[in-house]
């Protein structure tokens, strides 16, 4: 159980308390309602360009990080599809700081070409390193246009190229800013050794005066229902075949998720699940192989991908995932083994809550996505899940009709 | 109501003196130390069982680190699917650390199952049965992803620079060939265990929510009356020796990057220079704000991230700079991190500047010690040197003494650019 305080500020800033007096230090994590999917399908990149841009000065602090790490903070940032999550923590007694530093950068940024210029640079140069400059790099450029025809998920945060990047203009960079960054437009979570008083008397002293700002409400296109089995086959300079498999499931919200990731953990979670035991131990098919949930808040992708073994085809490979994903529609999963992933969502929980830096950021998550308090429904809404459940989501999410696989084959050198 | 100053930054205070906790020593009635760190909010504990048994002392390369995994893979009394069964049955964690000089086996298990996993922790200790079925799959496996790996400027640049510096057969550098994975024999494995995971070569360390049966468990289990063996008397000798070629390009087609490591070998945490050149190393590139990343990445936008590290080894120790360039501006990212370490040897740091690296270092510290796992993670770090985690009271201490004149000084001893070794992992352009 995670306790927590909740207020509303009069310029529509969600702020959100949590006291964990262990740590000598406290978290302020700022997520703003704003991700890739918000992006002109011209201009993708730019929640994530814009994330780099927030580092460059505000309108009347010259330079973010130096006055943080004064004071002995230290912060990050990152940018998803759905949102933009900006975090830092401080020793306690420095709270006032980072509510100086993050409520100017709301209020307004330094824009200028020259940091832009250089972000832009940097940007590139991480699509460089992530995508173009590792092996398997760019799976997920490919592998998100063959799942999605319609819903901006069809494209990496990262953006679709690196061209869109490079075309951004400083006006497009204000544009940005004034129309999804905004008191009303975000979430501010504090965590740490803190006092929901004190909190609170700082974020009307620091964010109170900002003006709310007009956003337009988020009006994405649906992905249509997909009808028939989609795939792409590429050939890289990778030692060895591999292959991506990518079934559309509901949102993170949906009631189903639950459901949902459990039967991903049956398949996939630990040492003792289906897919690492049969594929991996007993036959030999995979070196590496998982099973996991994108858990967007758009209806997501449940994905399956793996590594082949040296010497093993592609057809045997992908006929013996397919095996175990029909064995979970055809044969109700055991009273055991779903206990078994229950007792570890349960224990990943625990585990999960020792930092007060990650309660910031999941409550954040959550209250974004519909209510901060949900994170303290979840444990029950696990236990709910039968095991006639997890045959009902097999049985309408792991079927051929509805699955995007991407063949990943090492080119014969 | 008065009006908002956002100019001009609030009071703060500046972290003085950081509080670790320290941990508490137990013996069990074999000598084995326990060293127990007891706090955090959650009731979860972690035990890490230690041995002397890095790849210091294996005879042939694998052969440490392969052992340490095939612990996983089947006991006298589970076989290896039966384990993963009850660890995830008991949502608990065992995960496998091999290092240069120890190895260990560690669990994280929730409270209330302490004694089922207990159970398994010790049998994998104490009876594993290394089954050639899966000696043979954790090898093809170990092998793919080595070669995965390998296909990595920076993967590829790391073992070139720790070659270069160390001697590539030094255990510090432990560079080796795809081929060694078809030749290692499971015997070489099984005798490394029966001479290295011995009572006599190994200690405990115990982090979290404690309770009055945890000692009487250990005990139990891994003291005297349960657990028998003696460590080999096997010494090894490594020399280090670097090369003499001091720049080295290791070339990887077509990459669209290429990954650059400057630095050197150098001393370990013992030594009299080491706070100091800490203080330099954070200046240089050991945070954000350093100069490196202000240069480089923030000015120039050359790279997504480049930074420095100073890693002490238990008899020896590194200074690296990191990064990846594109391989269009990778001689001007050079370039300028020569230019930036020339600034060190000429000119003395602001005291500003040195004022807010030292800020930043109390908070680093706060952060790094914020929970008992975290401070178990230090302690093991710091125990073969014969430190507790007072060492790094002790070393802010140091470190907030450092001053201007002793970084010119450390800069111009250690960083001069002939000693200096360079490895280039990728392509260049002209």
């Amino acid at each position: 159980m995670i306790e927590f305080d909740k207020f509303t500020l009069d310029n529509g800033l969600k702020v959100i308390v949590h006291r964990d007096a262990t740590t000598p230090l406290a978290a302020v994590n700022i997520l703003y309602n704003i991700g890739a999917r918000d992006e002109n399908p011209d201009q993708t990149g730019f929640a994530h360009l814009f994330e780099h841009l927030m580092f460059g000065g505000s309108v009347n602090i010259p330079n973010y990080d130096e006055p943080l790490q004064q004071v002995g903070g230290d912060n990050n940032a990152w940018t998803s599809n759905d949102v933009t999550n900006y975090y830092l923590t401080v020793p306690k007694e420095n709270l006032e700081t980072a509510f100086w530093l993050e409520s100017d950068r709301m209020l307004s940024l330094d824009f200028t070409e020259k940091s832009l210029e250089v972000q832009k640079s940097v940007v590139i140069e991480e699509f460089k390193q992530h995508y173009f400059n590792q092996p398997y790099g760019d799976v997920w450029l490919h592998l998100r246009p063959l799942a999605y025809k319609k819903h901006p998920y069809q494209w990496a945060t990262i953006g679709k190229c690196i061209e869109h990047i490079e075309e951004a203009t400083l006006q497009d960079v204000k544009d940005f800013f004034f129309h999804h960054y905004a008191p009303n437009n975000a979430v501010l979570v504090v965590s740490g050794h803190v006092e929901t008083e004190e909190v609170k008397q700082l974020a009307e002293k620091w964010f109170g005066p900002i003006e709310r700002r007009s956003i337009a409400p988020r009006n994405l296109p649906l992905e249509p229902k997909q009808t028939e089995f989609r795939s792409l086959r590429l050939e890289r300079n990778v030692p060895y075949d591999a292959i991506y498999m990518a079934f559309h499931m509901g949102s993170r919200s949906d009631e189903d998720f639950y459901k949902v990731d459990l039967l991903s953990d049956i398949l996939s979670n630990g040492q003792s699940s289906r897919i690492f035991q049969t594929l991996v131990k007993e036959k030999n098919l995979f070196s590496t192989i998982d099973a996991y949930l994108t858990g967007d808040f758009d209806p997501g992708l449940f994905i399956v991908s793996g590594k082949l073994t040296e010497g093993v085809s592609m057809e045997d490979a992908e006929i013996a995932i397919w095996e175990v994903l029909n064995a979970v529609s055809e044969t109700k999963a055991g009273a055991y083994e779903l206990q078994k992933v229950k007792n570890k969502v349960e224990s990943t929980l625990v585990f999960s809550e020792i930092s007060f830096l990650n309660k910031a950021m999941t409550l954040a998550q959550h209250e974004v996505n519909g209510d901060a308090n949900d994170i303290n429904l979840e444990v029950e809404k696990y236990n709910k899940v039968t095991t006639e459940n997890l045959q009902e989501m097999a049985r309408k999410i792991l079927i051929k009709k509805n699955c995007s696989t991407l063949y990943y084959y090492a080119k014969k050198q | 109501m008065e009006s908002l100053n956002r100019t001009h930054p609030p009071q703060f205070k500046t972290i003085e003196h950081v509080d670790i906790p320290r941990s508490k020593q137990e013996v069990l009635s074999n000598q084995i130390p326990v060293h127990i760190i007891a706090g955090g909010s959650q009731d979860v504990l972690k035990i890490e069982i230690i041995f002397n048994a890095g790849l210091w002392y294996h005879k042939a390369p694998l052969i440490a680190g392969t052992c340490n995994s095939m612990l996983n893979e089947g006991t006298e009394k589970y076989s290896a699917a039966e384990l993963a069964e009850k660890f995830d049955f008991y949502g608990a964690y065992i995960t496998y650390n091999n290092s240069q000089h120890d190895a260990s086996v560690c669990l994280y298990t929730l409270n209330k199952y302490l004694d089922e996993t207990l159970d398994l922790l010790e049998e994998i200790v104490k009876h594993p049965t290394f089954p050639e079925k899966e000696f043979k799959t954790i090898l093809n496996n170990k092998k793919q992803n080595f070669l995965v790996n390998r296909e990595k400027t920076n993967a590829l640049a790391k073992e070139k620079f720790n070659g270069i510096i160390y001697g590539e057969k030094h255990p510090y550098a432990n560079v080796f060939d795809a081929k060694v994975f078809d030749q290692l024999q499971l015997d070489d494995v099984k005798n490394f265990y029966k001479d290295f995971y011995t009572p006599d070569n190994c200690h405990i360390i115990v982090s979290g929510k404690m309770n009055e049966s945890v000692l009487p468990q250990l005990e139990n289990r891994f003291g005297a009356t349960a657990w028998e063996g003696k460590v080999s008397d096997y010494q090894p000798k490594h020399e280090l020796k670097s090369s003499s070629a001091k720049k080295l390009f290791a070339h990887k087609k077509g990459a669209v990057q290429s990954s650059v490591r400057i630095g050197r070998p150098l001393f370990n945490k013992k030594h009299p220079d080491f706070a100091g050149f800490m203080l330099l190393n954070l200046v240089l590139g050991g945070y954000f704000g350093s100069r490196l990343m202000q240069n480089i990445r923030e000015d120039k936008g050359y790279t997504y991230g480049i930074n420095s590290v100073l890693l002490s080894h238990l008899n020896s120790g590194h200074f690296a700079i990191i990064t990846e360039v594109g391989t269009d501006v990778c001689q001007a990212a050079i370039s300028e991190i020569y230019k930036e370490i020339a600034r060190l040897r000429e000119e003395l740091v602001p005291e500003s500047e040195l004022n807010l690296v030292k800020n930043f270092f109390s908070g680093e510290m706060l952060r790094s010690f914020d929970s008992p796992f975290a401070l178990s993670e230090s302690l093991r770090g710091n125990l073969p040197f014969g430190f507790d985690n007072s060492y790094y009271e002790n070393l802010l201490q140091e470190l907030k003494r450092v001053n201007s004149e002793q970084i010119r000084e450390l800069a111009n001893k250690y960083l001069q650019e002939e000693d200096l070794f360079e490895v280039i992992a990728g392509e260049i352009k002209a």
